[in-house]
């Protein structure tokens, strides 16, 4: 039997009173887990490895060009944010390039999620023909390089008339294998199949047990697996760079890399650039973290 | 409930919770049996996307690989498995192979392992501070690729690198981080774990999360540390998930590109191949040399052995039991 | 600067308003690919106040990027408008001229302004069959950027004349760079390796005939630019150590390469006209103590663009009004001027604003009549289709050989070998 919510009472001393299953609840006085400092120690190393490249960057964006050459090199900001921004702002329509890229994102992420969480249910708890060789089939798909993949899907989309569009980026990235590879592995592990059995008996639809069992259990790993799926498309860079002709319609990555110039590296602008690209993203995490952590914690509860 | 005894420890007894945990002796059932048509539905947004779009890498690599083709020049010219032959003799392309199969050695390993401690500490509920270091985490994966690579040729540069200043402070050589193989490998391997450590964290602790908490409460009345607790609770309750990443770290760590290319700012991956990778190489046959049916053949010799290494690996971590013993 | 231009904008813009908009006209949108510093905004803003209802698009990528998208693109109706067509791969889009407008078939023709261009900036344009595909937008010429200030540390002569006497050849200038590394114990070029590209590009021919014919084996100018590459990169080293010969281990363009040139570990840079401005980038602090000579052998090339319409271009009138207006005389001054990029008009080789050219930070160099000097000696050297790969190759094994992993010899056969198996023959 899947084992009820335990719940979790504190008493005065703040010492977690645990209840089991068990019909004569016993009072268990165990002594908070305390966190030994060697984890905040730990926690600190990783944060300052990190964050660390992301403070060089905006060093080296606000303090000018010539800076990231200096022996030792200077490890404090300059005052010359504002003017490279101003820089950035000029070489490229950088908000708006901000926008489209969080648009696109945020469709590609909600849309991956849905498919492969209902495909991904299917492959974990129902029976279809050829299922087994699809999946494996899916899983293959992975395992080849995709490169190549771009002469071939150029030629379709200029066919379609999709070239410096956005239906170009969406459409072909609406599905994602990986993301039904996981939420089948995590469907199948974390729904047991009696829960299933009693929901089919009670008479529940497939579309209702999909919404109240399904949904609510996977929670924490399909909002990972958007969150995922958010930054790969953040992140794209080749595919994009190839289909979307006006500057209006770059996405973040080829918007920053149009401060490029012939040869030489222009350090402040690239690192500026590049400083504003995540910036956003970091705050917007910020704000989300707590939703996060909130999904998880559901996740964590229910046993 | 099952007792299991474990080794060593002859005293304690381990008990776990059944059910959820113990498929094991029983026959799967599949609970949806009767409505296979929902079933065909509900993956079929999925496939008809990925018939559309997802195949068409495929079919179009599988194809030209039997052909000659430079793209502007004309018609293909058939040449049947001339392309697979002339692969099989190509030193370079062992020598990418190897190369990759050592990146993917330095990054992997301890990526995963610092990745499974960074999710423990941070799966600790009594934790301050969750946003934080979770939002940290992520902003190594965050930050643009062109950028990273900048920094870290900098860091890694020949003469005025911070890396090699400290050192050569310390008293020691400079270290040619580009030109010498295995520093190369290092290099890249360090963007990579730097790139993906949270990242992968943060997947270790979604699945930790789900764990049962009357697990490690059991396991604790039976007088378990928490280091048994780890190796005999979370291990095996994390026994997809492990494989599930192990499968996911070989299929990215076998197609790494984008580091190896802005490290090295050239195709080739040094003056050497001493940093080509399989990906890269693909590339460079492709669209640099204009040799697409050549690059196709690369592609499919990686996917036969990404397929046989991910069955390895999958393989090697069924032998992680789910009920605690090993 | 920045707000000197942005003045002169809107200037400009003030003007071009008082200017009534040609009746009738259509709104036209024009998509470029581009790379670098090909095209200038100052330049498209002039040209859009001009012609108000043209927009221009350009999506900047690095340089093989560019030239590997268009290639898949080239075989689809999305194309862009106007291409940048680097000098290295120039030679491979020109054997395929079925993929472009022959710019001779324009409205007015091509060969109207051909005389306007030096001559064999034009005939990297133009395809085997006569076609014209892309007009030059700048020639890259050769000098040699030194510090002065360096040299006459090392006991050298500061004077530009007299400078040039050190080095009439390569042999006298890698002995230069000898002298320079044992008397001061640093290097004396950034990168030895840049001979080969500046040695090669003084003969008639590199790795095609004219006809067409593979020629890079037994062409004895490219083993001969080889060889002197290879001495370049390990004249001079200790005994036992690959330090990099005359010069530096780090990378041209590198953020090495940035720091270097501040700190001055290297006294010499091997200059087109298009490098003077990187120079002035990286290390502002070092203005006035450059000074720029003849290059050995005095004439040169390195770099350079065309300007091309793919065949499927959906606006080819416009872009070809727009490329005629920005490669005319008038705009490549205004680049020049402001960029330091040298023009391909051979009647600006005349202007007073060109040969009386002078920069302060490089200690009044007369950069015009310098640079009219390296460009009008050079070569029709032919282009070919895998220029782009066997460079590459050859640079490989150079630099190979400067890391001390092979002798000279035996680099030049493996580069030999790697490049028939990228290319077949």
């Amino acid at each position: 039997m899947s084992g009820k919510h335990s719940s979790s009472r504190r008493d005065e001393k703040n010492e977690e009173i645990v209840s089991t299953d068990n019909a004569v609840t016993e009072v268990k006085r165990r002594r908070r887990r305390k966190i030994s400092p060697f984890t905040y120690v730990a926690l600190g190393v990783m944060t300052f490895i990190s964050a660390f490249p992301f403070y060089w960057m905006f060093v080296v964006a606000s303090n000018g060009s010539d800076e990231i050459s200096k022996i030792p090199p200077s490890l404090k900001p300059g005052t010359h944010f504002p003017q490279m921004m101003s820089a950035v702002y000029e070489a490229v329509p950088f908000n708006r390039s901000l926008l489209n890229t969080f648009m696109v994102a945020i469709i590609i992420a909600v849309s991956q999620v849905f498919f492969s969480s209902l495909a991904g249910f299917a492959f974990a708890k129902m029976e279809f023909p050829g299922k087994k060789w699809m999946l494996i089939f899916v899983v293959g798909t992975m395992m080849l390089p995709s490169q190549l993949g771009v002469i071939p899907m150029y030629m379709m989309m200029s066919k379609l008339n999709w070239i410096d569009n956005f239906k170009a980026l969406i459409i072909p990235a609406l599905v994602s294998a990986f993301g039904v590879f996981w939420m089948r592995q995590v469907i199948d592990a974390q729904i047991p199949n009696e829960l299933l059995e009693a929901a089919r008996i009670d008479g529940a639809s497939v579309f209702r047990i999909y919404r109240s069992i399904i949904v609510p259990v996977v929670r924490s790993s399909a909002f990972v697996l958007g969150l995922f799926s958010f930054l790969a498309t953040w992140n794209d860079f080749l595919w994009p760079l190839l289909v979307m002709n006006s500057p209006e319609k770059f996405t973040v990555q080829v918007a920053i890399n149009q401060l490029q110039s012939s040869y030489v590296i222009d350090y402040a602008l690239n690192m500026g650039g590049a400083f504003m690209a995540t910036a956003p993203l970091l705050v917007l995490f910020i704000f989300v973290g707590k939703r996060l952590v909130a999904g998880v914690m559901d996740g964590a509860v229910k046993g | 409930m099952s007792t299991q005894a474990v080794p060593g420890k002859s005293q304690i007894k381990f008990k776990s919770s059944n059910a959820p945990i113990d498929k094991k002796p029983r026959k799967k059932i599949a609970p949806m049996r009767r409505q296979d048509r929902w079933g065909m539905l509900f993956v079929s947004p999925f496939f008809i996307v990925f018939l559309a779009f997802g195949l068409i890498p495929i079919l179009f690599t599988t194809y030209v690989a039997f052909f000659n083709w430079d793209a502007l020049g004309g018609a293909p010219e058939y040449i049947g498995f001339a392309n697979f032959k002339e692969l099989w003799s190509d030193t370079y392309f062992w020598q990418a192979l190897r190369n990759t199969f050592s990146i993917w050695f330095i990054s992997t390993v301890p990526q995963m392992t610092l990745a499974l401690g960074i999710a423990t500490l941070l799966a600790n509920p009594n934790l301050r501070a969750k946003v934080f270091w979770r939002t940290v985490l992520l902003v190594p994966n965050i930050t643009s690729v062109l950028a990273v690579a900048i920094v870290f040729q900098q860091l890694f540069g020949y003469d005025f690198g911070m890396i090699n200043l400290a050192i050569t402070w310390l008293g020691y050589h400079h270290i040619d981080w580009v030109g010498n193989q295995l520093a190369s490998h290092i290099a890249i391997a360090t963007m990579i774990n730097w790139r993906w450590f949270g990242y992968n964290s943060l997947i270790f602790l979604a699945s930790m999360q789900a764990i049962p908490r009357e697990l490690y409460e059991s396991a604790s009345l039976d007088g378990a540390n928490r280091w048994q607790q780890f190796r005999y609770v979370t291990i095996p309750q994390l026994r997809n998930t492990i494989i599930f990443m192990m499968i996911m770290g070989t299929i990215g760590g076998l197609q790494v590109f984008a580091e190896p290319l802005l490290y090295g700012g050239g195709m080739t991956g040094g003056d050497s191949r001493q940093f080509s990778t399989l990906t890269l190489y693909l590339f460079e046959q492709a669209f640099f040399n204009q040799r697409y049916g050549y690059g196709a053949v690369i592609g499919i010799a990686m996917t036969v052995i990404i397929i046989a290494i991910s069955v390895l690996n999958y393989l090697i971590g069924r032998r992680i039991a789910t009920d605690g013993t090993k | 600067m920045k707000r000197r231009i942005a003045l002169l904008i809107s200037v400009m813009v003030a003007l071009g308003a008082g200017v009534a908009a040609p009746a009738n006209a259509a709104p036209v949108t024009l998509t470029v690919w581009s790379y670098g510093n090909v095209f200038q905004t100052k330049l498209l803003n002039a040209y859009k106040a001009a012609n108000p209802t043209v927009t221009i698009k350009i999506k900047k990528s690095d340089m093989d990027s560019n030239h590997q998208n268009l290639r898949n693109a080239l075989r689809t109706n999305s194309v862009p408008d106007i291409a940048a067509l680097e000098v290295s791969y120039i030679g491979e889009f020109r054997n395929y001229d079925a993929y472009f407008k022959d710019l001779n078939t324009m409205t007015p023709s091509a060969s109207t302004i051909k005389n306007d261009f030096l001559g064999w900036r034009w005939s990297q344009g133009v395809s085997p069959a006569g076609k014209v595909i892309g007009i030059p937008t700048d020639v890259g010429g050769l000098a040699v950027a030194y510090r002065r200030d360096l040299f006459a540390a090392a006991g050298l002569p500061t004077n530009r004349t007299d400078v040039a006497k050190l080095w009439p050849t390569w042999s006298q200038f890698i002995q230069t760079g000898v002298n320079y590394k044992k008397d001061t114990g640093k290097a004396f070029i950034d990168t030895a390796g840049t001979v080969f590209a500046a040695a090669l590009n003084q003969g008639t021919q590199r790795y095609y005939t004219s006809g067409g014919s593979l020629v890079y084996r037994t062409n004895g100018s490219v083993s001969s630019a080889f060889n002197v590459a290879a001495q370049a990169v390990t004249s001079g080293n200790a005994p036992g150590k690959y330090d990099g010969g005359i010069g530096t281990k780090t990378g041209q363009f590198s953020s090495g390469w940035g720091t270097g040139l501040q700190r001055g570990t290297f006294a010499v840079v091997l200059a087109p006209a298009w490098m003077l401005d990187y120079i002035k980038q990286q290390a502002p602090r070092t203005s006035g103590k450059w000074d720029v000579a003849k290059a050995p052998g005095s004439y040169g090339n390195i770099g350079g663009s065309q300007l091309a319409i793919p065949k499927n271009a959906k606006n080819p009138q416009a872009a070809w009004d727009f490329i005629r207006w920005y490669l005319a005389p008038a705009q490549q001054l205004t680049v020049f001027k402001s960029y330091g990029q040298f023009p391909t008009i051979e009647s600006l080789y005349d202007n007073s604003s060109v040969t009386g050219y002078k920069d302060s930070f490089f200690n009044n160099a007369p950069i015009g009549s310098i640079y009219v000097a390296s460009v009008t000696g050079v070569h029709n050297i032919p282009t070919g289709k895998k220029d782009r790969i066997i460079d590459t190759t050859f640079g490989q094994a150079i630099s190979r050989v400067m890391l001390g992993k092979q002798s000279s010899s035996a680099a030049w056969t493996q580069a030999l070998a790697d490049i028939k198996k990228s290319i077949g023959q």
